[in-house]
């Protein structure tokens, strides 16, 4: 019993830190800080997985574990730093709408709407404790990504944004028990495309058309001619 | 033996694709007519899969988890994109040389193009036999990653933004459906021991789900699945995607739109079992009206061919989802019977644009000179497919507009006519745009294209469906609809 409880405080803790590191997304304008910002919420991510495996030992949290720690926290960041050395920017400065201060004004009142929607959902359902929290912040989550995807210009930063949101989405379906596995693994490959695609993207954006499609080609998806 | 379909469905596209693929990465000077009869090839076949799972015993499970089932709903959808890719796999023959010749795809890209290109219909077709909710959205996903392969490979540095703006839109509001699907499944327990996420289930169980936990589910459901069926205010992305994409992909592009709205029907057809008709009619009708109303405005302005294509695309979807919306069997078997309609109408106008593309090198009307002497079939098939757009009689447009217009009606007077109003502004937009197209000073210098077999005969099939089935209703297709609008619980 004091285990579990001593668990849940864990979990409050790294949710908030969550929170914050979701805050940092928003405001900071480095990009190689927003990399490893990423790397480290999607750290928090899969701990708090490993902590939910500790209590209820369903395989598909410990899976979800390992391959956010490998996809997210590994392979995505790096992929993204060597995007970064063929490209000729460094700071995203650019917001449109809205600024940083106001974007955290904005998450702060999502955070009470979803809050509401929640308390209602929840109430009606036989979920744990902890699943109102886990999918407030999940959700909260996703809403500060569509946020930053809204507010900044440059691609590289809409694709955090878009990471972000994908983050939120699965610390909310972590606290709900025993979803579908074969699900999870589909989604999250399917995600995994996605994020790849956007990357190759992301080279064209930012470069000639002539160059984009020799480094399509340097990336094996064309044959050198 | 039912598994055997997939497996002719997948394999066969899986096989092609990686065939064209290989080609393109290794023999770079393939000829790019041997793609292109691999693809044919498919397309037949495929339509032959489709014809077979049409008239065999339906609805069955395919596969044993049942997240693979294929009902009369399905196997009717795809047939609708059996029929488009067939036509556009055959109208790519002619078009594609055409890009080659122009130096506007580089022939290095030309496997990975056709590979895509045989893909899409496969994992539109996964999407229209999936039973389970999450691996729907999973290939409605997918449709648009190989959606925007078909689009990049083109020499544009429009392309590349506008296959940014897709996936950033389209994957954006899908991550609000994923949400929504883990929602649904934490809700499907309070009917389902377990929980489920098969609609077959979720259907019988409707009654045990409360409306209005299930309204919030849907609302998470509808802004995923609406961006992909470019429901306003999600469609921003589908005009910038049809100006850049060439009218093969386009036309099959029309299917991806089919697979959106295909979602919605059966998460509909749930909620209205659910008993949930009160949230989701009101719902329905708001998005349907609101998008007819912004495409029909958007279109008046517009100078680009196929962006007025595009925008007449936006207000068919919202024609459809207001028919959903009324939620009487009448209005949901004319919406059904529109999507095969629309699915041909969309079909002969942008193979149409293609052709005047290749002539004037230019969407924009102006560009437009003398079509009657250099592209008359074009021309004919731009003027009668404006025509059946716009819902003139003897074309099926106008039964749907027709059918639906006189249940909403008796139904709802005030919204009958803004409906309405908003069809006139339609036919408006179209009629100005194609007045002006038209009426351009003739220029006798201009030399023809010379327009292959292989684009003409794409226009006249779909002219010809058309007529057909604007004049006959089938017996065999008054009784699949009616199967239909029964399954879903009408």
């Amino acid at each position: 019993m004091n285990n579990a409880l001593f668990g849940d405080d864990i979990i409050k803790i790294l949710l908030v830190f969550l929170i914050g590191s979701a805050a940092l997304v928003i405001t900071q304008r480095s990009l190689t800080s927003l990399f490893s910002i990423y790397a480290l919420q999607s750290a928090i991510l899969a701990a708090i997985a490993l902590v939910l495996f500790t209590r209820e030992a369903t395989l598909s949290l410990l899976f979800m574990a390992l391959l956010t720690i490998l996809s997210k926290v590994v392979i995505i960041p790096m992929f993204l730093r060597r995007l970064l050395a063929v490209m000729p920017i460094k700071r995203d400065l650019e917001f449109r709408y809205l600024t940083p201060i106001s974007s955290i004004m904005l998450s702060a009142a999502l955070f009470f709407v979803v809050y509401k929607a929640f308390t209602v959902f929840s109430a009606s359902l036989a979920v744990g404790p902890l699943f109102l929290l886990g999918a407030v912040i999940g959700v909260s989550l996703a809403l500060m990504g569509m946020l930053v995807i809204m507010s900044r210009r440059k691609v590289v930063t809409k694709i955090i944004g878009y990471l972000t949101m994908e983050n939120g989405v699965l610390l909310f379906s972590l606290f709900i028990a025993e979803m579908p596995f074969i699900i999870e693994v589909l989604i999250v490959v399917d995600l995994l495309m996605i994020i790849v695609l956007s990357a190759v993207l992301a080279f064209g954006i930012d470069s000639s058309v002539e160059a984009f499609h020799k480094r399509l080609s340097q990336l094996g998806l064309e044959s050198e001619d | 033996m039912d598994f055997m379909i997939i497996v002719g469905f997948a394999a066969l596209a899986v096989v092609i694709a990686a065939a064209s693929f290989l080609l393109g990465r290794f023999r770079p000077r393939t000829d790019g007519r041997l793609f292109n009869s691999l693809l044919i090839a498919e397309s037949v076949i495929y339509l032959g899969l489709a014809v077979w799972l049409a008239v065999s015993d339906l609805p069955r499970f395919l596969i044993g988890n049942h997240y693979l089932f294929a009902d009369t709903f399905g196997a009717y959808e795809i047939l609708i994109t059996s029929v488009l890719f067939l036509l556009s796999a055959v109208y790519s023959r002619g078009y594609l040389a055409s890009l080659l010749e122009r130096g506007e795809i580089e022939r290095s890209l030309l496997g990975l193009f056709y590979g895509s290109f045989a893909l899409l219909p496969l994992v539109l077709v996964m999407g229209f036999l999936a039973n389970n909710i999450a691996l729907m959205w999973i290939f409605a996903e997918l449709s648009t990653l190989f959606s925007v392969v078909l689009l990049v490979t083109l020499k544009a540095r429009e392309n590349i933004t506008a296959a940014l703006k897709y996936v950033f839109v389209t994957s954006t509001a899908m991550l609000f459906a994923f949400i929504g699907v883990i929602v649904l499944f934490a809700l499907s327990r309070t009917a389902v021991p377990g929980g489920t996420l098969n609609w077959t289930d979720l259907m019988a169980a409707a009654s045990g789900i409360p409306p209005k936990l299930y309204t919030f589910a849907f609302v998470l459901l509808f802004i995923g699945f609406a961006a992909k069926a470019a429901i306003v205010p999600f469609h921003t992305w589908l005009p910038t995607v049809y100006v850049r994409a060439p009218s093969v992909v386009a036309v099959i592009s029309g299917a991806v739109l089919n697979l959106g709205l295909y979602a919605i029907i059966r998460l509909y057809a749930i909620g209205h079992q659910v008993g949930d008709d009160k949230f989701l009619n009101p719902l329905l009708i708001t998005f349907g009206a609101i998008s007819i109303f912004v495409a029909a405005l958007a279109l008046i302005a517009r100078t680009n061919t196929k962006k007025v294509i595009a925008f007449s695309g936006v207000e068919q979807a919202g024609l459809i989802l207001v028919a959903i919306g009324l939620g009487s069997p009448v209005a949901l078997f004319w919406a059904l019977f529109h999507k095969a309609g629309n699915a041909l109408v969309k079909a002969l106008l942008f193979f149409s644009a293609g052709i005047f593309h290749r002539q004037y090198n230019s969407n924009k009307f102006f560009a437009i000179k003398s079509p009657f002497r250099l592209q008359p079939l074009a021309t004919w098939g731009l003027i009668l497919g404006s025509a059946a757009a716009i819902g003139t009689p003897t074309l099926p447009v106008f039964l749907a507009k027709f059918n639906i217009l006189s249940v909403m009606a008796s139904q709802a007077l005030p919204l009958f006519i803004a409906v309405l109003a908003g069809f006139l502004l339609v036919a408006a937009g179209f009629g100005y745009f194609l007045v002006r197209a038209f009426s351009q000073p003739d220029d006798d210098s201009i030399q023809p294209y010379p327009t292959p077999m292989a684009m003409k005969a794409p226009i006249v099939a779909a002219l010809l469906g058309l007529f057909a089935l604007g004049l006959y209703l089938p017996g065999w297709l008054n009784t699949t609809l009616n199967t239909i609008v029964s399954d879903l619980g009408f």
